[in-house]
């Protein structure tokens, strides 16, 4: 790939990326759906303190425990949630501001792409509730009919103890 | 009435047997926020009650550790080469640096990265840099060796621990609750096992609320869970399996909310593969434990005073202390070891996505609490107590099960947690602590 279409691509996977960070700030959580695959995996792994010898064990498996290992219908699900006007963590709703940035192509492989982002999450909430989560994400998005869909997302904070009362908003 | 009348809870002396009156099912706020009163748990209950430090399946092998906490006090707990699993105080005798500070692992011994004193994983002082030039060799090592708990047990692969030498065993701790953890955690004879990893997270609510909460507390399940319960579509079923549910209260401040399948057929919450591994494992949890175990009892909610607590979709956590204000949750799913992959990997989706940081039940209890515990910290809401009245008088002896029970809604195990409670804080020697791990037939 030439520097400039891989430049394009970028932007292209850039502009993605924005829209769905604004779907969220906006609490479009429809919309938000709508951007993931039948085949969807979103998981957000726990992550242990180890010791350099033990480093490849910090990141949790994908059959371990984790914050989140939703297919589509459970996020689906945490949606529906919100719309019961019983979601008490979430109503009334929290004030986020996802940023997206960093943002790398690994590698592209028929209609998949591998993208890599860092990301800061900010949650304000109820009268002076603050919380920041910071981390990276590792997105598989894949072209169905000429639009991106996200198929996989990994979500890796970089937290050992979540310094939040809860985990009540999208990553 | 004046306002700074003699009996203002928040400016008189601290007397637990005005701000714990659970026989009339009062419970002052002050025992949530204040700082003293804090203090004062971190060394009466804390320090003295067994613990709950992990599971034994963290620790197959021999230099396999895992750090935890007991009150705010940092915890190594590791098995030694001898295959004996122990704990001890994180914390170097020398200047008191943590001796280790990864969450778990496998390793030889432990080097205080400050002046490199050394400890093998049976807590020995091994090794003391320039021994002899600058201890003349006089420091009597054996004595210097990483302080251990006073009593270290394990029932039914949970690892309990109590820095207090004159605790009772474990055994007599538990007490009648064995018959109770056993629905849990003895079902099948190949014991059950963790699944790796922790959940972890902060609440800024006093830890009582989470313990009261699951020793006895089925009357917020259907408000406070309503969006989960009504996206699950479980309105009804939840209904009708709580009037098939009973408030057990063992003695000891343990409690157990306890469905009765003999009087309600209708499926448990948990996903059918679950549901159908747990119907079909019945005849042997039946010849294993006994009939009325395997048929006509069954868990939903439990706490093991002071801050164990678990569900019966395998949720097992520790509500940690940091502050009159501040908990952390440490939380983790244990499954059976014989169990299907299938099963312990839904139990596993299942556990995590309704219990958890993120979980759809869990979420909103974090939001409570935290409101709760806040709401405490004004002047004129601490003067006020909160009402454990439900059930009150209502609670009976049971002929074939241990202990007393009280309706699903009924509060006799929060009665039962802050009666025990305030027995912690007022009572000096186990001596006068050991009627109350009996329920005696008091309220």
């Amino acid at each position: 790939m030439t520097t400039a279409s891989r430049t394009e691509l970028r932007l292209e996977v850039e502009d993605f990326l924005y829209h769905e960070a604004r779907l969220l700030d906006e609490r479009r959580f429809h919309e938000w759906l709508d951007l993931f695959t039948e085949d969807l995996v979103y998981w957000m792994p726990t992550r242990s303190n180890r010791l350099r010898k033990d480093i490849a064990n910090e990141i949790a498996q994908p059959d371990h425990l984790a914050y989140f290992n939703d297919d589509l219908a459970m996020l689906k699900g945490r949606v529906a949630r919100l719309d019961t006007d019983m979601a008490w963590a979430e109503d009334p709703p929290s004030r986020t501001q996802h940023m997206v940035y960093n943002v790398q192509i690994d590698g592209v492989e028929g209609d998949e792409l591998q993208v890599h982002c860092s990301f800061i999450l900010y949650r304000n909430r109820l009268e002076t509730e603050v919380d920041i989560w910071c981390g990276y994400r590792d997105d598989v998005l894949r072209r169905v009919a000429g639009q991106f869909k996200i198929a996989r997302r990994k979500i890796v904070l970089a937290q050992n103890v979540i310094t939040a009362k809860n985990l009540s908003v999208f990553f | 009435m004046s306002m700074l009348d003699s009996h203002d809870k928040t400016t008189e002396p601290i007397d637990y047997t005005v701000l714990v009156q659970a026989e009339q099912g009062l419970v002052s706020r002050r025992i949530f926020i204040d700082p003293d009163i804090y203090e004062q748990e971190l060394a009466r209950v804390f320090g003295r009650c067994w613990l709950f430090l992990g599971h034994e399946s963290q620790l197959p092998q021999p230099g396999d550790f895992f750090c935890t906490y007991m009150g705010e006090d940092p915890v190594l707990v590791t098995r030694a080469k001898d295959g004996q699993i122990r704990a001890f105080l994180n914390s170097c005798r020398h200047r008191g640096m943590k001796v280790c500070r990864a969450d778990e692992g496998n390793t030889e011994a432990f080097t205080c990265s400050y002046h490199a004193w050394t400890y093998a994983s049976d807590g020995r002082l091994i090794g003391v840099p320039h021994y002899k030039e600058a201890y003349f060799e006089e420091l009597d090592r054996a004595q210097w060796g990483l302080v251990p708990v006073a009593q270290l047990d394990a029932y039914r692969g949970l690892i309990f621990a109590t820095w207090d030498s004159t605790a009772p065993t474990l055994d007599e701790y538990l007490g009648d609750m064995k018959y109770y953890l056993d629905l849990q955690f003895g079902r099948r004879p190949g014991g059950t096992e963790m699944i790796p990893g922790t959940h972890k997270w902060q609440i800024p609510c006093n830890w009582k609320f989470a313990a009261d909460n699951f020793v006895g507390d089925l009357y917020h399940a259907p408000y406070s869970h309503g969006s989960a319960v009504k996206v699950q579509g479980r309105t009804q079923a939840a209904h009708r399996r709580r009037a098939a549910t009973m408030q057990v209260n063992p003695g000891g401040g343990h409690g157990m909310g306890v469905h009765r399948p003999d009087l309600d057929e209708s499926r448990g919450a948990r996903p059918a593969v679950v549901e159908n591994y747990i119907e079909a494992t019945r005849p042997e949890m039946a010849q294993h434990l006994s009939y009325d175990q395997a048929y006509r009892v069954a868990p939903v909610h439990s706490t093991i005073f002071p801050n164990f607590s678990f569900l019966n979709n395998g949720t097992i956590r520790v509500w940690h202390p940091k502050g009159p204000e501040k908990m952390e949750v440490w939380a983790w799913v244990v499954v059976e070891k014989d169990a299907p992959p299938e099963v312990k990997r839904a139990m596993l989706r299942n556990a995590q996505y309704n219990f958890s940081a993120s979980g759809i039940f869990e979420q909103d209890d974090g939001e409570n609490w935290n409101q709760c515990s806040a709401s405490n910290r004004g002047y004129i809401g601490r003067r006020q107590d909160f009402n454990y009245q439900m059930g009150l008088g209502h609670e009976e002896r049971m002929e074939e099960f241990p202990g007393r029970r009280g309706f699903a809604f009924s509060e006799i195990n929060q009665r039962g947690f802050y009666k025990r409670w305030r027995e912690m804080m007022l009572l000096d020697t186990w001596d006068e602590l050991r009627p109350g791990l009996r329920n005696s037939g008091e309220r």
